[in-house]
């Protein structure tokens, strides 16, 4: 259970944008690639090395992100696995040409094209093949659903309609958002369809200092259902596949990756609302088991619980833009992505039994 | 001043637009700009200083620097808000420059409090935690300080920018005064919760709640939650005094938030859905109170095989009576939420539990009851369908309080039956749980499933061996338990396998004791199994032989983790060394003649 079972963390540095380097005085750049797992933060006085499951260093190409980072993951999804891809960084660090590709392009046969058109393409390819094999003793059942968590509240990116949805848990099948609309699909090229009408409904704003930078994580969720006929015995066997954008790592403020940040009090009337959010901290340091905190998790861990720390496999993508400029934020990315290596599921067993020998 | 007139009227009323835009317009921007209205209350800001510097000559020096200090303070302020926090920190640099000589004059000294609050927000969002320490803890001295040598209500910085028939009274400049240095704690109980000074955290948060009502500063709901989460954490610190008070301010307070008609009146069926859940989860709080103050007080009077200690039991009940709540009043004091009516409310509210430990049966039973009634109000809305894992938490505490009330029943069949209660409440919820999702909870019920059986054949032993001679009936009862139980723990560590069914080599540190736990009862409940069939006894032996093997070799291989352990394995070892003699000599019975 050694390979798999924890969380991967990829780390991926883009090109800098065309003519950043020369515009930068001190050449520009703020870390190195030392090699396919460690990269150097030139950081003073003393550089720091970081070591992660892979780096990706500027040249390397998105099918190589692709088989390094996701491949596993689809593989394991037709095993019955419940899989999460994540990225995560700063806005401009590349997590959505890494997960989507080319942003100007709704063309998946681009060879720029992300992680998420080419888990379709390889999901459908595994699907394919397994029914080649099986004739006609195995079914698939493939539907997805695209969310959008903004300012904590969910909306359907598939149903531009719909109000504010809600999660709910069922004792079998787990967390779900209540209301979401499934699309059925039955070939990547549906997919492609499904995704690129539920990304123009994203959330995206502009400031005088972001040109432009995504405020809301995206959830693609594909669920893989296999029916398996063996004499007379039928086998179901169900998984998800997660692909997740969050929104720009300088943007999170409520969620657990700030750093040490105060939260302000509201202008009007509502002062000091995040208060509780520091009691709550307070409580978490206690060493009793018996206590119960008002707040719950933020939406996106809420839904996304399984995947930290579950069992299920997950991924994150650090994305970095190696701009010397940048080298707050690149920082702060990878020690989250350090972080998040150590993520493990902390709740345990409520054991209490203390060698009682009679 | 002598250049003002109408002109001077006009710079006041851009003054307030900027304000207006800033704070009201700015809510409705769109998303895709959500700074519009901010940048254009900036432009106005900057408008109004220049006005301000072609009036420099006229007026005043002093009355120019202070109003000079507002806008910079007011232009800081829009930097930081638009993430600009460099151009933020030189204005609100200047502010406090401007007002230094000035800053314990009452038309100074909450503009300076404010701007040093707002210096404190932005060297925390550059992760400087102690720099921002700095300007809030001198910020709070700074109030301080005023109010001992001067004390009445301060300007508040908007007057700086309006006519003299609009300015504020002295009630208002006082509560907004006020609300300025409320600020000033909040910022500050959260520095303290970054910097791990949990207990003045903790203060400040407290702090922050007792002003907010003595302000009328809250939103009942809110208000409410924060305090019974405050008092979740005066329960890590065992201070059940100080817990019951802030849950028992919590319940008065919200049940204020019904009373009060909302801004629109026809409240949606969402609000009413929260409203229900923020009482359930008030209820859970409660529970969690009523939990705590039985565990502990169980550990008080345990002896060291876990059962009730009667010596122990005087002791504490004479110690109690000599005791006077002397020392409790004066701590309550420190503490105490509300002004008289609120006050009221929450003492009485308080009178419904106690807040000391439970010595006998009697007592245990009331807080029980108690923390079942709380259980009952948070299931009705935290149903299984829909809220999986709080309804599981929920009837886990409520499965808690049993087995704690449990501790103080002295007969051993009323006993049993207060398990059985817990294992009818959680064996079906087990059944249906796919761990596919809930592995962990499901893990934990497997355990405590397994737990609560085990201790269920450990009662009927005790009866049965007060019995002159064991029944049928008996014997079937012990043995179909000690069944059950071994099958919960054999669940329990089949869920630790991974996906090709092989058991770890090295066992997770959060897993390591329960699965060590479950070897080591497995064993224990090997060796209880009643039979007459010798053979079948001297398999049980060997079985019980495995497990206690598998303890000390585990720990063999990895020696970090006997610390864990230590009890157990100190009698397994004892085990290894017994039980091949033992059933050597029950081999021997067996075949007596070879």
């Amino acid at each position: 259970s050694v390979e798999g079972d924890a969380i991967k963390v990829y780390v991926r540095v883009r090109p800098p944008s065309e003519g950043t380097v020369l515009t930068d005085g001190d050449q520009g750049l703020c870390l190195s690639v030392l090699s396919s797992n460690t990269i150097r933060l030139h950081s003073k006085p003393e550089p720091k090395i970081f070591t992660f499951d892979y780096v990706a260093n500027m040249e390397t190409t998105q099918e190589s992100v692709f088989s390094s980072v996701a491949k596993n993951i689809v593989e394991s999804c037709m095993n019955g696995y419940n899989g999460t891809i994540f990225a995560y960084g700063q806005t401009g660090s590349g997590k959505t040409f890494t997960m989507m590709g080319p942003s100007d392009s709704d063309n998946f046969t681009h060879s720029l094209r992300g992680v998420i058109p080419r888990s379709f393409e390889y999901l459908f390819f595994l699907i394919e093949r397994e029914k080649e094999k099986a004739g006609s003793g195995k079914s698939f059942l493939c539907k997805c659903s695209f969310i959008e968590i903004y300012n904590e509240q969910i909306f359907d990116l598939l149903d531009s309609a719909s109000a504010g949805l809600f999660l709910r848990e069922h004792i079998k099948k787990g967390v779900f958002v209540d209301g979401a609309v499934e699309q059925v699909l039955s070939s990547a090229a549906e997919a492609y369809q499904v995704l690129t009408m539920g990304w123009r409904n994203r959330r995206v704003a502009s400031t005088s200092m972001n040109r432009e930078s995504s405020r809301s994580h995206a959830v693609f969720t594909i669920t893989v259902e296999s029916l398996e006929k063996n004499n007379e015995i039928v086998n179901i066997r169900s998984s998800l596949l997660n692909l997740v954008d969050l929104a720009g790592s300088e943007r999170q403020k409520d969620t657990h990756t700030e750093g040490l940040r105060l939260k302000e009090a509201g202008n009007i009337n509502r002062s000091l609302s995040c208060l509780g959010q520091v009691i709550t901290a307070l409580v978490d340091v206690g060493n009793g088991k018996q206590r119960h905190v008002c707040y719950r998790d933020s939406k996106l861990t809420f839904l996304l619980r399984d995947s930290l720390g579950g069992n299920a496999k997950t991924s994150i993508i650090a994305n970095v833009h190696p701009g010397s400029r940048c080298f707050g934020e690149t920082l702060s990315t990878l020690n989250f992505a350090q972080r998040a290596k150590l993520i493990k599921n902390k709740a345990v067993v409520n054991e209490d039994t203390q060698g009682n020998v009679s | 001043m002598a250049a003002a007139g109408g002109g001077w009227a006009a710079v006041c009323e851009k003054f307030r637009s900027a304000r207006t835009l800033s704070a009201v317009e700015s809510r409705k921007d769109p998303e895709t700009e959500p700074y519009r209205s901010k940048y254009s209350a900036r432009a106005l800001l900057q408008e109004v200083k220049q006005l301000l510097s072609a009036a420099e000559e006229g007026g005043e020096a002093r009355v120019l620097a202070v109003r000079r200090a507002v806008l910079e303070y007011e232009l800081g302020v829009n930097h930081t808000d638009t993430e600009e926090l460099s151009a933020g920190e030189e204005h609100l640099q200047r502010c406090t420059q401007l007002l230094e000589p000035h800053r314990l004059s009452p038309d100074c000294v909450s503009l300076y409090i404010q701007a040093q609050n707002n210096l404190g927000i932005l060297w925390s969002e550059r992760d400087e935690i102690k720099t921002a320490q700095t300007y809030l803890e001198s910020a709070e001295a700074l109030y301080n300080q005023y109010m001992k040598e001067d004390g009445n209500p301060p300007l508040d910085p908007s007057e700086h920018f309006m006519a003299e028939e609009e300015k504020l009274t002295d009630q208002e400049r006082s509560k907004r005064f006020e609300k300025a240095y409320t600020h000033t704690l909040y910022y500050l109980a959260q520095v303290y919760q970054h910097l791990e000074m949990i207990e003045k955290a903790a203060q400040y948060c407290h702090t922050t709640l007792k002003r907010q009502l003595e302000y009328c500063g809250y939103y009942p709901v809110e208000w409410a939650l924060n305090a019974a989460t405050l008092s979740q954490y005066y329960l890590s610190k065992q201070c059940f005094m100080e817990s019951r008070h802030c849950l028992a301010a919590a319940s008065v307070i919200f049940s204020q938030a019904g009373q009060v008609p909302s801004a629109e009146d026809n409240e949606t069926e969402q609000d009413q859905q929260d409203l229900r859940q923020r009482k359930a989860e008030i209820a859970r709080c409660w529970i969690k109170y009523c939990l705590n103050l039985l565990q502990s007080a169980r550990k008080l009077l345990e002896d060291n095989i876990g059962e009730l200690d009667p010596d122990r039991q005087l002791e504490l009940k004479a110690q109690r009576k000599k005791e006077e709540d002397e020392k409790e009043k004066g701590r309550k004091k420190a503490v105490l939420f509300g002004t008289s009516d609120i006050c009221d409310s929450v003492l009485a509210m308080e009178e419904k539990v106690s807040s000391v430990y439970p010595l006998d049966f009697q007592e245990a039973r009331e807080i029980f009851l108690v923390g079942q009634n709380y259980v009952q109000e948070a299931k009705e809305f935290f149903q299984v369908d829909g809220y999986v894992t709080d309804h599981i938490e929920i009837v886990q505490d409520h499965s808690a309080l049993f087995k704690v009330l449990a501790f103080f029943e002295e007969d051993y069949e009323r006993r049993c039956k207060m398990h059985k209660r817990r294992v009818d409440m959680l064996e079906p919820l087990y059944a249906d749980l796919n761990p596919q999702y809930y592995l962990l909870i499901s893990r934990q019920l497997q355990f405590e499933l397994a737990d609560t059986y085990y201790e269920m054949m450990d009662l009927k032993v005790a009866i049965g061996n007060r019995l002159e001679e064991l029944d049928s009936h008996t014997i079937k009862k012990i043995n179909s338990l000690a069944q059950l139980a071994i099958k919960y723990y054999e669940l329990f560590l089949d869920s630790l396998r991974n996906p090709d069914k092989v058991f770890p080599e090295v066992l997770e540190e959060d897993v390591l004791r329960p699965a060590m736990v479950a070897k080591f009862h497995i064993a224990r409940l090997y060796g209880k199994l009643i039979t007459s069939d010798s053979k079948k006894q001297l398999e049980n032996m060997q079985t019980s032989l495995e497990y206690y093997t598998f303890l000390v070799d585990y720990c063999e291989k990895h020696p970090d983790a006997v610390h864990a352990i230590e009890t157990e394995l100190e009698l397994s070892k004892e085990m290894v060394g017994l039980l091949p003699t033992r059933m050597e000599r029950l081999r021997a019975k067996l075949c007596p003649f070879i």
